[in-house]
């Protein structure tokens, strides 16, 4: 398993995770550990239930390990208050979502500025950082839409914009492209792909479509909470 | 502050279920306000007639038992009295009138010494004081009726056996809020008349009003009346005008505590129906909730969010409603109903801010549960749900 690396953003460290369901146990992960480095772009795949968007709720904070610790950009999880954690999260993460899940009442720019009203900055600096990350992911025309004026690619894209406005370590996608279409999907690796290039941002992306798993650096396979490491060329060569 | 524009675009979020909360809120406020201004208008009205240092005597048995009009004089006499008018109840019918408006025999002489928050032009006042059969109306029931000074109208007796020929000699004003549909006569036309057809009701009046030369006089002055007839043939009650105003509500029942307990069910409806709208609209948010617990919002402020959602909706509603109780009173014509105190009915301020902070309690009570559960929502399991 891919552990050990000193400047990981995310480490897993001897992570379990168990659910009960009507009173019977049901391991998701076991003994999980994983390092994840400033900058990487890791695709996360496997089948339904293998424990993927755990593995995701565990990264983000949203869910706590049944064993083992979760560190990301240096802080412990674990070690942190519910209210102290949602704190964390506005100031360190930024998620995309299969569903987009804007805000339909709000217009792109308020999605986008949602994450701005939980910091001190003014409204002047807040447009500002919102103008700069619709600029970024190419929708700076469409700022005053409502989610229902967009197509789902651009939906997506102002999705994209609200988790990357508060200019987060990490970036959390849950099957980013899984509600779009080819050309959609393409758009959005396009961005996601820039973004980690460009703008050096650490995304892990859980994803069912090998052909969008195939744009992060690195591929990681979960079966049955078990990880497998797959290099991208590796799979080119499977085909 | 930030937050607002998200709250409002929430309230709209489903127009529908917002107006008609909205509206069972404003109409059930409207309700309220108006059963809370009666009782509220009465009290303000007294308290404003304390400045004019008025007490009313009316005989110790009750208001329809008679004080003797040579008690009037007997008060006058007294120390710390600036001067006393007789009132006697006439209540007869204008031509083809149902109910009968506010008709007073008293002493033209000192009438408007007694009540002094009423204006006449001297020459009117002149003419009335000299003119046995002249009267003096309210300005609103003058202009409603079409009255003018001179002309003539005559009163049916209904409680008294005898018939009121009258001219108006004169039209009084008054400030705000005070009662302009009054009539005014002279008592000795009705008890010559009353002599005349040998009533056992000459002789007597309804109530005196007596100005005393101070406010703080009032409570002394009120003791010395009482003893000084307690021990003669008619004993008298002496009481301020807001004790005497509160009487005529009281004579509807024990209506305050009626009213707090239509009002507290009327909340307790409201409570549950805007909850219920609310519960409603947040089910249909969970995944929003789960969104913005997600990326960073407290469990605080999502409650906060959704309490100030909840007050919104009902202080719109609330305002509706007590704006419509206002402007309703304000512009329609109650002394047609025909109960005591509301034929001068207003919504005072006092009233309107208690229906607003109602408004915004019920709101703040209907939120609670669904602010709460929208305040725990899991963000693994809301974002999990498909509405």
């Amino acid at each position: 398993m891919p552990a050990g690396s000193e400047r990981a953003v995310v480490e897993l460290r001897g992570v379990s995770k168990e659910y009960m369901r009507d009173k019977i146990r049901v391991p998701v992960l076991s003994n999980t550990n994983l390092d994840i480095p400033h900058g990487d772009f890791v695709a996360v795949m496997g089948p339904s239930g293998s424990g993927k968007s755990t593995l995701l709720n565990l990264a983000a904070g949203l869910d706590r390990p049944t064993t083992g610790t979760v560190t990301v950009a240096g802080t412990e999880l674990n070690q942190l208050s519910e209210s102290k954690l949602t704190r964390w999260r506005s100031q360190h993460l930024g998620f995309i979502f299969q569903l987009y899940n804007l805000m339909p009442v709000l217009t792109a720019f308020e999605n986008v500025e949602l994450p701005l009203l939980l910091t001190s900055l003014s409204r002047r600096q807040r447009a500002e950082h919102v103008e700069t990350a619709l600029r970024i992911v190419g929708l700076q025309e469409r700022m005053d839409h409502f989610p229902r004026q967009l197509s789902g690619g651009q939906e997506q894209r102002v999705a994209i914009a609200r988790a990357l406005v508060n200019d987060p370590v990490l970036l959390l996608a849950d099957e980013p492209t899984g509600n779009l279409d080819a050309a959609a999907a393409q758009e959005i690796m396009d961005l996601l792909q820039q973004l980690n290039e460009e703008f050096e941002k650490t995304i892990v992306m859980v994803t069912h479509d090998p052909r969008a798993a195939r744009r992060a650096r690195r591929m990681l396979h979960l079966e049955k909470g078990t990880f497998v490491e797959t290099e991208l060329d590796a799979l080119e060569a499977a085909g | 502050m930030k937050f607002l524009p998200y709250i409002l675009r929430n309230v709209q979020r489903n127009k529908l279920r917002s107006v008609f909360t909205g509206l069972s809120i404003a109409v059930s406020l409207f309700l309220v306000t108006v059963l809370y201004a009666y009782v509220n208008m009465q009290d303000e009205m007294g308290e404003g007639a304390l400045k004019y240092a008025r007490v009313v005597c009316t005989a110790k048995q009750g208001l329809t038992f008679p004080v003797p009009i040579a008690h009037v004089d007997k008060v006058k006499g007294m120390e710390g009295v600036k001067t006393v008018v007789p009132l006697a109840w006439f209540g007869g019918k204008y031509k083809d009138d149902k109910i009968p408006f506010a008709q007073f025999a008293t002493d033209p002489d000192h009438c408007f010494e007694v009540f002094a928050e009423f204006t006449v032009p001297p020459d009117q006042l002149s003419n009335f004081q000299k003119d046995r059969t002249g009267c003096i109306v309210g300005e609103k029931i003058a202009r409603k009726r079409q009255w003018k000074v001179g002309d003539k109208i005559v009163l049916k007796g209904d409680i008294y056996p005898v018939n009121l020929e009258l001219t108006i000699d004169g039209i009084y004003t008054g400030p705000a809020g005070s009662d302009l549909e009054m009539l005014f006569y002279d008592y000795t036309y009705l008890d010559e008349l009353l002599k005349q057809s040998r009533s056992q009701m000459a002789g007597n009046a309804g109530t005196m009003f007596i100005k005393a030369q101070t406010p703080e006089m009032m409570p002394d002055l009120m003791q010395r009346i009482n003893a000084r007839f307690a021990n003669s043939e008619a004993p008298v009650r002496a009481m301020t005008e807001q004790a005497f105003r509160q009487m005529f509500t009281e004579m509807l029942g024990n209506i305050r505590v009626f009213i707090r307990n239509i009002a507290i069910i009327v909340v307790a409806a409201l409570v549950c129906v805007a909850g219920n709208a609310m519960a409603m609209s947040l089910r249909e948010r969970t995944r929003e909730v789960a969104v913005l617990k997600a990326i960073g919002f407290s469990r605080f402020i999502v409650l906060t969010l959704v309490l100030i959602e909840a007050i919104v909706i009902a202080v719109i509603g609330g305002f509706l409603g007590v704006m419509a109780a206002r402007l309703l009173f304000q512009f329609t014509d109650m002394s047609m109903i025909g109960i005591p105190g509301f034929s001068s009915f207003y919504v005072p301020v006092s009233t309107m801010l208690f229906s607003m902070l109602l408004a915004a309690a019920i709101g703040l009570a209907s939120g609670i549960i669904p602010a709460w559960r929208a305040a725990q929502v899991s963000v693994v399991d809301g974002l999990r749900k498909v509405v």
